[in-house]
């Protein structure tokens, strides 16, 4: 080859083809999205979140959650994401729009987390939501009851998306819900209708199969171990834990994951967690831990504001709102609250050695 | 093929060579010494350093409470730190180090201002010091491959800069005006690169995009620099050292120009491919998936253009360590590109896409194909700048095997496993869990591997040391790999 002309000019062009062929292009294509709404324009959807959402989003970039859990729930006719109850439809690009960075994901070393925050209970049936476990008091009790969360709630600093709107909206429900936690299950199942077939729901301790979120396993026996449901995406937690997927069990989660599941190869994120000295009282938000994992006499395990943030985080990843664009399939966006206090009134009391 | 267009000459050892030009040669060596050593002795560093992030990395993939309590030792951490560490410390030198080292013996000249590419090379290196502590201490961007925070985007940029001015001045002054082969992927390399940081970083931090698109800048620019910036760097590397080394000019010069054009063109469009089944309008990944598969061209040609350059000399690969292990990155080109071109297809992908298969993709590129060139390159360079040949052909030997088994191994491992990961993830009668249960044997078969890779590099480390110390052998011949009978005693 002679001449230097040619060789720039096919350098240069070469590139400059991929650059505005892949990211030039898409970006005309679909770089400025907007949010859906309805006619009225009413329910707007994704929605801007919160200071701690956001604050969590860079929690979560800064340990590197991203190497290890995608947020993309695929189409059903291409993959099994949605028959996973990772989702109710896949995720489109206006999912993110409001995203920085990010989280796509390349790896599933862990589970999806498009939609983890739809898993979680409503406020109603998890009062300490943004904190940690619950307020002074029998916890299993005052959910149960129904009553409102002297604690702090996930309206109040949880974030101002989807899922503070959802608690803000399903605000009224709990009191009939809870009135009559015997007619929730024919409930649940009218709610959720379900793809797996229903000789997989095998025994008490199985979630139900739209919406395990909501269900505290091991009803029957509180010393129940870690089983494994067939058809359950997720082994079910030792008995004693908060409601799967609430703030609470998040933090327990990332605290000690192998106490919530034996097999799980998570990292512990006890550097978000301060173990101190119980002055007075104990926290509200301290962690529900149990086994070795829980901190001797007089101390208690508080989750750090990092923590806290990361927990809004990924309770605010929702992708359970439709969309004109994707078609929803199977469960119900788990908002409405209605079906959980029933079976929250089954749930456990804490084990003994979580006693204040 | 004409061979005369080959500005190549036999290899210093021979006589052919005229006295002049054996001397000239000298002078340009002696003249890149400094920088090319300082270069050097930064990705050695790095590369130590980043195995040994990398023998933890893999250890607690499968043991994860092994140092759990430290923040900045935790894995989310560690991984990117491994990575960004690899690729910016290690790969990125190293490659500068060859490719400055390349471009002044081609472009027949001594190598001028070494004080901007010493300048360039310390900037470099406190870039990636700050830009790995500030990952380990949790100031991670959170886009793969593009990690290091924004300061530290700054510093390599200005330190980049100064390398690259370095690298236009020398082609200013360039004697003859032929431009080998080598030279086109290297001018390629060093003006690719900026654009594509300089790309990813504006489209990322100073005019961010919109939700989704910002992972289609993050794969595009991951995807360019595994094959603009590396893949060049090493191809022009392979493209030199073998017919160097043989004593042979390139097979064909044609094929040559057919491989570098294709190459830009498609291997520049595959990005979109670590995004099948995203949510992304379709022909985008289309689009990835068609350049994919027509990266086929190039391998096709510059595979065959080595082999049969190397027709007949493959006996050689016996006693030069620069062939076997420039040989070795050559082969394993092909071999990235094709399992590449597998995994690209959409029913392979929806198995395949969040397993450790495109982990062991990864590694077949950065370090089969890349670092097993350099590797060889260094091996040719190194007792050219000190002035001596390298101590223990034993040494050696055990470096290739250690390298070759221990990346054979875990590529093996990575696939085998991420391919059964998958299959089980997309089996929905089995539970989560299942997919990571089957793939933990073979992380830890993994981690085997990466001893034999750590154990590698601390003998490469340490003879690299010696050389750098002065201990090397004082000899005329180069050190082999092993004892050379008479009639082979022409290569090197």
């Amino acid at each position: 080859m002679k001449g230097l002309a040619p060789l720039f000019l096919g350098i240069f062009g070469t590139f400059a083809f991929s650059w505005i062929g892949l990211t030039v292009i898409p970006t005309w294509q679909m770089g400025d999205l907007n949010p859906e709404s309805d006619e009225e324009g009413t329910d707007i959807y994704p929605r801007p979140q919160s200071g701690m959402f956001d604050r969590g989003e860079h929690v979560y970039a800064a340990n590197g959650c991203v190497y290890c859990h995608t947020q993309q729930v695929r189409a059903d006719y291409i993959a099994d994401d949605i028959e996973r109850k990772w989702g109710n439809r896949r995720s489109t690009p206006r999912d993110y729009i409001f995203d920085r960075p990010v989280f796509l994901g390349k790896m599933r070393m862990g589970q999806d987390l498009a939609n983890i925050g739809a898993r979680a209970p409503t406020p109603e049936e998890s009062p300490s939501a943004s904190g940690g476990a619950s307020p002074a008091g029998a916890p299993a009790t005052q959910a149960a009851a129904g009553s409102p969360s002297p604690g702090p709630s996930v309206a109040a600093t949880g974030p101002p998306g989807t899922q503070a709107t959802s608690a803000a909206q399903a605000s009224s429900p709990p009191a009939g819900a809870a009135e009559s936690p015997a007619a929730s299950p024919s409930k649940l199942a009218s709610l959720h209708t379900s793809p797996a077939p229903p000789g997989q729901r095998t025994g008490v301790a199985s979630p139900s199969p739209g919406q395990m979120a909501n269900t505290t396993p091991g009803g029957s026996s509180p010393v129940a171990p870690s089983a494994q449901t067939p058809g359950a995406p997720w082994p079910i937690q030792t008995a004693g834990f908060p409601p799967m997927y609430s703030a609470a069990w998040h933090h327990v989660h990332l605290y000690a994951p192998r106490s919530i599941n034996l097999d799980s190869n998570m990292p512990a994120y006890r550097f978000l967690y301060e173990k101190r000295r119980i002055a007075g009282e104990r926290s509200a938000d301290a962690l529900q831990l149990s086994g070795s994992d829980m901190p001797p006499e007089g101390w208690e395990v508080v989750p750090s504001y990092d923590a806290k943030c990361l927990v809004a985080y990924l309770i605010g990843l929702n992708q359970f709102h439709g969309l004109k664009e994707a078609r929803s399939l199977g469960g119900a966006p788990p908002t409405g609250g209605a079906p959980a206090p029933a079976v929250q009134g089954a749930s456990p009391p804490p084990p003994p050695g979580a006693a204040k | 093929m004409n061979t005369t267009e080959i500005p190549l000459k036999d290899p210093s050892v021979s006589a052919a060579a005229s006295d002049t030009e054996q001397l000239e040669r000298a002078y340009i060596d002696a003249s890149t010494r400094v920088p090319v050593l300082m270069f050097y002795t930064s990705a050695i560093a790095w590369l130590i350093v980043g195995t040994v992030l990398a023998m933890v990395v893999s250890f607690k993939l499968h043991s994860p409470d092994l140092f759990g309590d430290i923040s900045f030792l935790t894995w989310g951490r560690l991984r990117p730190a491994h990575m960004n560490t690899m690729v910016y410390g290690w790969a990125s030198m190293a490659g500068m180090g060859t490719a400055v080292w390349l471009m002044a013996r081609l472009c027949r000249t001594t190598l001028r201002f070494p004080l901007l590419l010493a300048a360039g090379a310390a900037f470099w290196n406190l870039g990636v010091l700050i830009g790995v502590g500030a990952i380990l201490l949790g100031d991670s961007t959170g886009f793969q491959w593009l990690e290091f925070p924004r300061y530290v985007a700054v510093i390599l940029f200005v330190a980049y800069t100064l390398m690259a001015s370095w690298a236009v001045l020398m082609f200013r002054h360039r004697r003859g005006d032929q431009i080998y082969i080598t030279q086109w992927y290297l001018l390629g390399a060093f003006l690719w690169f900026p654009w594509l940081y300089a790309a990813g970083q504006l489209m990322l931090f100073v005019v961010p995009v919109q939700g989704v698109l910002q992972s289609a800048v993050t794969w595009w620019y991951a995807n360019n620099l595994l094959f603009l910036w590396f893949g060049a760097i090493a191809l022009g590397t392979a493209y030199y050292m073998i017919p160097k080394v043989i004593g042979r000019p390139v097979y064909s010069y044609h094929l040559a120009t057919i491989g570098f054009w294709t190459y830009a063109l498609f291997s520049s469009w595959t990005g979109m491919t670590r995004l099948i089944d995203g949510p992304f309008p379709a022909w985008m990944i289309t689009a990835s998936i068609a350049a994919t598969i027509l990266t086929m061209i190039p391998v096709a040609t510059v595979g065959l253009n080595h082999h049969l350059t190397m027709q007949g000399y493959f006996p050689l690969l016996r006693y030069s360590p620069t062939l076997r292990f420039t040989v070795f990155g050559a082969m394993s080109y092909t071999v990235f590109s094709v399992i590449g071109v597998l995994i690209s297809f959409r029913s392979v992908a929806s198995y395949v896409n969040f397993s450790q298969v495109s982990i062991a993709y990864t590694h077949l590129g950065l370090y089969a194909f890349f670092t097993m060139t350099i590797f060889g390159s260094m091996y040719y360079i190194v007792p050219r700048l000190v002035g001596r040949e390298w101590r223990y052909g034993s040494l050696i030997k055990l470096h290739f095997w250690a390298s070759a088994y221990g990346i054979g191994l875990m590529t093996l491992m990575l696939l085998a496993g991420g391919f059964l990961q998958g299959s089980n993830l997309e089996n929905p009668a089995l539970p989560f869990s299942e997919s990571i249960e089957t793939v933990l044997p073979y992380l830890r078969g993994r981690s085997l591997a990466g001893i034999l890779l750590t154990v590698s590099h601390f003998i490469f480390a340490y003879h690299f040391g010696l050389m750098l110390l002065g201990l090397g052998r004082t000899s005329t011949v180069p050190t082999f790999l092993n004892p050379v009978e008479a009639e082979t005693s022409g290569g090197h």
